[in-house]
């Protein structure tokens, strides 16, 4: 089943009196329980492309649909509410919030979903063991290494069963080992837990394990 | 859910310390300042507030009880005929000349009655007999004449205008908003000190009678009295208190310290909370991403600005408090009106919020696709 669809996206942006495209009609789609890449020079537009997917950023023109949604880009609360219950984001840079510890970074990004009280700390535990942190629950963020705090965003990301992952650059800021662990974190959860996953990168490695590359060049996606 | 906001504000908790701190001082720079003036304006009307008496009558257009003006003492007799009235004497207060034992003069506001005692004046005599009063040229002093007049003793002599009294007694808490020392004797030995109080008062005080109508007695003696004001306790005690606010510019002082205050708390909480935003704006940036709106965000950092406010007004009290003793010591009357500082609270919490606003813009601008920037 497709969960998401991306038909003929345009992305302009406007610098001073110069429009600058940086995506030109790019249509892809996701299934259920898929695990792709999508890999591009610096400035190829993957990032623009994620945004837009993530229902972060709007496209120029062009239709993404969620979970056989239309997603009207002039709705900001359904951009919103769509961010909410079907997607779940992994940020290179983890994004953790240092004043929670790791479990309640994952309840509080339930929390905003909608889930409260013990719900959303069964819940909150629930992925913390899948992904392998079950005695990291009470640590704070500047006490976990590299590794760890990308688990707990990976947490984050899965809590409340968002059926897509959108993920940025995972093993930019990891060593090999850890790399790998990583790697096959997401493909064991898009397996078991039947989500779509597609993974930004520039890491070769990533190939490994996914089932689809997707390959994007100067806002164009290439074969 | 989790108190993101409490969490973020003491995750730095030297900044939530000064945060409170200037909070708090503010509040106290507030309250201090407040509780100063109408401590001091409390003495404007302590005596008037003491004196058992519902109605004052006093010459037409008597600004305050110190700057009183002299008519004819033979009116209280047509006050106390009026009916509804149980009884009515007359008062007089006059700033009177004494020599110190070193021979510098000082001026005392002079209290005289005939019948001290009836009316619950005055109302704390630490030492002496009110009723000897009336036996000769006696004096009581407050204790407060100490600080201008040197100490003095029970048994004393002090001259009034040239004449010797003896002090007999001494009283407490008689004050004046002048600061002039208050003193109190019979009202025939001050109408002999000066020929211009010879056959006159400043003041008749009027105890009505149980069930009186206060309002009728008082257009009655009006009608009897047409070239005199004539007040009920809590307008002559207001319009006493307001000449000094009105005159003195005290008011606006008193303004304009309110107004420094409330300024220095919405700077400290609008300049704490906007560093904070700008600090956690990648965090702000990652709650958006996830599916959190604008109002979530704001109500963050409103929630942080009644923290802040909260914390910093129980401080801002507290040291109010712990002053007070302090102030006490000074000879520093600091008044603690709870309507004030009901008042003070929540004014710190609406400026806090106030100031929270600066922050909401940062965030209203706040694009969430930064997330995916490094």
């Amino acid at each position: 089943m497709t969960v998401l669809q991306a038909n003929d996206i345009h992305k302009e942006f406007s610098e001073g009196a110069e429009t600058i495209s940086v995506l030109n009609g790019v249509s892809l789609s996701l299934q259920q329980g898929e695990i792709v890449s999508l890999e591009g020079p610096s400035g190829s537009g993957k990032t623009t492309l994620l945004s837009i997917l993530g229902c972060i950023m709007t496209a120029t023109s062009g239709e993404v649909r969620v979970e056989d949604q239309a997603i009207d880009a002039d709705d900001p609360i359904l951009l919103q509410e769509t961010r909410k219950q079907s997607i779940g984001f992994v940020f290179q840079q983890y994004n953790l919030i240092p004043a929670l510890t790791a479990m309640e970074n994952v309840e509080y990004a339930l929390n905003i979903k909608g889930m409260r009280g013990a719900e959303a700390r069964a819940e909150a535990r629930r992925v913390m063991e899948e992904v392998g942190l079950a005695d990291k629950m009470d640590s704070a963020p500047r006490d976990m290494s590299g590794g760890q705090k990308q688990r707990v965003a990976i947490a984050r990301a899965l809590a409340g069963r968002s059926p897509i992952l959108l993920v940025d650059e995972p093993t930019a800021n990891l060593d090999s080992q850890t790399a790998d662990q990583i790697l096959e974190l997401f493909r064991r959860l898009a397996r078991s837990e039947n989500r779509a996953v597609l993974v930004v990168t520039h890491d070769p490695k990533v190939r490994n394990v996914v089932d689809r590359v997707l390959i994007i060049r100067d806002g164009r996606l290439c074969n | 859910m989790i108190d993101l906001a409490r969490k973020i504000l003491l995750y730095d908790k030297l900044r939530f310390i000064i945060t409170v701190c200037g909070v708090g001082f503010a509040v106290a720079l507030v309250l201090v300042q407040t509780g100063l003036f109408l401590g001091l304006l409390d003495n404007a009307s302590i005596t008037i507030d003491h004196l058992d008496a519902e109605v004052w009558v006093a010459a037409k257009n008597t600004p305050n009880i110190d700057f009183a003006r002299t008519f004819s003492d033979a009116y209280v007799n047509r006050v106390r005929s009026v009916e509804g009235v149980e009884r009515a004497d007359n008062l007089i207060v006059w700033f009177i000349r004494m020599a110190l034992p070193n021979g510098a003069q000082e001026g005392v506001e002079m209290y005289g009655m005939e019948r001290f005692v009836e009316w619950g004046m005055p109302w704390q005599v630490d030492e002496g007999n009110l009723q000897d009063l009336r036996r000769g040229r006696y004096v009581m002093l407050d204790d407060s004449a100490t600080k201008r007049c040197g100490s003095f003793e029970v048994g004393d002599y002090r001259e009034f205008i040239g004449r010797r009294m003896k002090i007999i007694g001494r009283t407490h808490g008689a004050l004046s908003f002048t600061t002039a020392p208050v003193a109190f004797a019979d009202m025939q030995s001050i109408q002999a000190l000066t020929p211009e109080l010879k056959g006159q008062t400043t003041y008749i005080v009027v105890k009505l009678k149980p069930g009186a109508d206060r309002q009728r007695v008082i257009e009655e003696i009006r009608r009897r009295l047409p070239y005199t004001d004539v007040n009920t306790r809590e307008d002559w005690s207001h319009n006493s208190k307001l000449y000094w606010v009105t005159s003195t510019g005290l008011g606006l002082q008193l303004a304009c310290t309110i107004l420094l205050g409330c300024m220095v708390a919405i700077i400290i909480v609008a300049q704490t909370l906007y560093s904070s935003t700008m600090e956690h704006l990648k965090e702000f940036g990652t709650i958006k991403a996830i599916g959190a709106g604008n109002g979530h965000i704001y109500g963050i950092l409103a929630r942080q600005a009644t923290i802040a406010a909260v914390c910093g007004a129980v401080v801002g009290g507290g040291l109010t408090f712990a002053l007070q003793p302090v102030m006490a010591k000074l000879d520093l009357k600091l008044l603690i009106v709870p309507g004030f500082w009901l008042a003070t609270f929540v004014g710190t919490l609406v400026f806090s919020l106030a100031a929270a606003m600066i922050s909401f813009r940062q965030v209203a601008k706040l694009d969430p696709a930064m997330v995916f920037r490094t």
